[in-house]
């Protein structure tokens, strides 16, 4: 019963009474090496209440800006700029990631430091320098608002609204974004032929290129942390700062190349602002962690 | 006041030091979770394997059998190999994310003669940066892919179907 309380769940996956599960679609190619937590299961009604608060300027001090100001879909949920500005107008040390395919992910963040999307969620949200209001003022707010508390209680069984209950609702709404429809997935499944440059594309990428030791798979990306050479002394410690290991030092996350041509600027920093730059790695200092 | 925040400092760096000493975390199905450094790894059985590298040629590699590793943690190796016990796998996580999957028959000497190590040295050295400290080191394969690099945990589970 405690549990109930605290989650809204009848217990451990099992959902209140009149709550919809929700089956994520996507390609089998994709695998299901999925994550969900059994605490927070996909449901219409959680995802429909995320979606919600993913676009709510009360989740932030002042009401000034929400999930989507950084992450807005038009841009792959990303916001074109280097570094994405918080409440206070201070400048995010790193890039703002793309939200795509965050289903298969376990360690968020470009250090892999939060793991799972409840944790992560939690970190914008109260950020002094994001948007800087603790969940419990949060959760404040939106219980005075008229059409929050019968949300909640159709997505976790009462109309109490708790920051726990936000980070899990923004976390369902989150691994819906799935991004399948690609002339690349019309290819996979046979329905598209490339063109004789995107043939030519596909052989460099998986061949002599070797982008698909890290960007493996029809997800292009794997659960990986590696320095690709950008800098032989790295400003930014990355993963380091995470695992304390000076060998980790520069590594960052190996991010989904999806709806890449909407994402600039590139890289942990946002130091390229075309997809052209990033043929850094033709750079003969570009490391492929693969070499023996 | 100096004084003190000078204690402070002596003892943070200490403690900096303990937390950035790499280790191997053993985990899961065990019956005594370990974290092994360098020097207890010195303390256990040690064996030199040979292993053809990406580059095709031969190179020794010299560490501890997982299998002596599994031993200590406490997982069912052996005799107690048998039954459901056959279903259990080993998980083996490198630093930068990367995974490679054992069944415990694969690493067990009463299945097979192949010996698979957490090798830490190459010809009396260390392993290079980028490689080491820990090695998984898996002779007789067509592909280096399962010895991977900065092994950082080894984890034992079952596989539920």
């Amino acid at each position: 019963m405690i549990l109930s309380a605290a989650t809204g769940f009848l217990g451990f996956g099992i959902r209140a009474p009149g709550v919809e599960p929700l089956t994520p679609v996507y390609p089998s190619y994709f695998g299901n090496r999925i994550d969900i937590p059994a605490d927070n299961p996909l449901t219409v009604q959680g995802v429909q209440l995320g979606r919600m608060l993913f676009y709510e300027t009360a989740l932030s001090a002042g009401d000034r800006v929400s999930c989507a100001t950084c992450h807005r879909q038009e841009l792959a949920f990303t916001d074109g700029k280097r570094f994405s500005a918080g409440v206070d107008g201070t400048l995010q040390p790193r890039n703002t990631m793309s939200l795509a395919n965050l289903l298969w992910v376990r360690n968020f963040f470009w250090d892999g430091r939060a793991r799972g999307l409840e944790q992560q969620a939690e970190t914008p949200l109260t950020n002094p320098h994001e948007m800087g209001q603790t969940l419990a003022v949060s959760a404040r707010k939106l219980q005075s608002k008229t059409i929050y508390p019968p949300l909640f209680r159709a997505a976790f069984g009462s109309d109490t609204v708790t920051g726990l209950r936000i980070v899990q609702a923004l976390a369902q709404f989150e691994r819906t974004l799935i991004s399948a429809g690609s002339r690349y997935d019309r290819y996979l499944q046979g329905a598209y032929q490339p063109t004789g440059s995107e043939a030519g594309g596909i052989a460099l990428f998986y061949g002599k290129g070797t982008c698909g030791h890290c960007h493996d798979g029809p997800k292009t990306y794997g659960e990986l942390f590696h320095n690709n050479g950008l800098d032989s002394i790295p400003r930014d410690p990355g993963r380091e700062t995470v695992t304390g290991q000076p060998y980790d030092r520069g590594r960052f996350r190996v991010v989904t190349l999806r709806n890449i041509e909407l994402t600039a600027p590139y890289m942990h920093d946002g130091r390229f602002s075309t997809l052209t730059d990033t043929s850094f790695i033709t750079n003969p200092k570009f490391s492929n962690p693969f070499k023996n | 006041m100096r004084k003190y925040c000078f204690i402070i400092l002596v003892c943070l760096v200490i403690v900096g030091g303990i937390q950035a000493q790499p280790a191997i975390k053993v985990s899961g199905e065990v019956t005594k979770p370990l974290q092994l450094q360098t020097a207890d790894l010195a303390k256990m059985k040690r064996v030199t394997v040979s292993m053809r590298d990406r580059d095709g040629n031969e190179h020794p590699y010299t560490g501890v059998p997982v299998a002596e590793i599994l031993d200590q943690a406490g997982v069912t190796t052996g005799k107690q190999l048998r039954g459901e016990n056959l279903t259990k796998y080993l998980l083996v996580k490198c630093a930068d994310g990367y995974e490679v999957l054992f069944s415990l028959a694969e690493l067990d000497s009463s299945f097979t003669d192949r010996t698979v190590i957490i090798a830490d040295s190459s010809e009396g050295k260390p392993l290079p940066a980028g490689k080491g400290p820990f090695r998984l080191v898996v002779p007789g394969e067509k592909k280096p892919a399962r010895s991977s690099f900065q092994v950082t945990e080894l984890v034992i589970r079952w596989a539920k179907e």
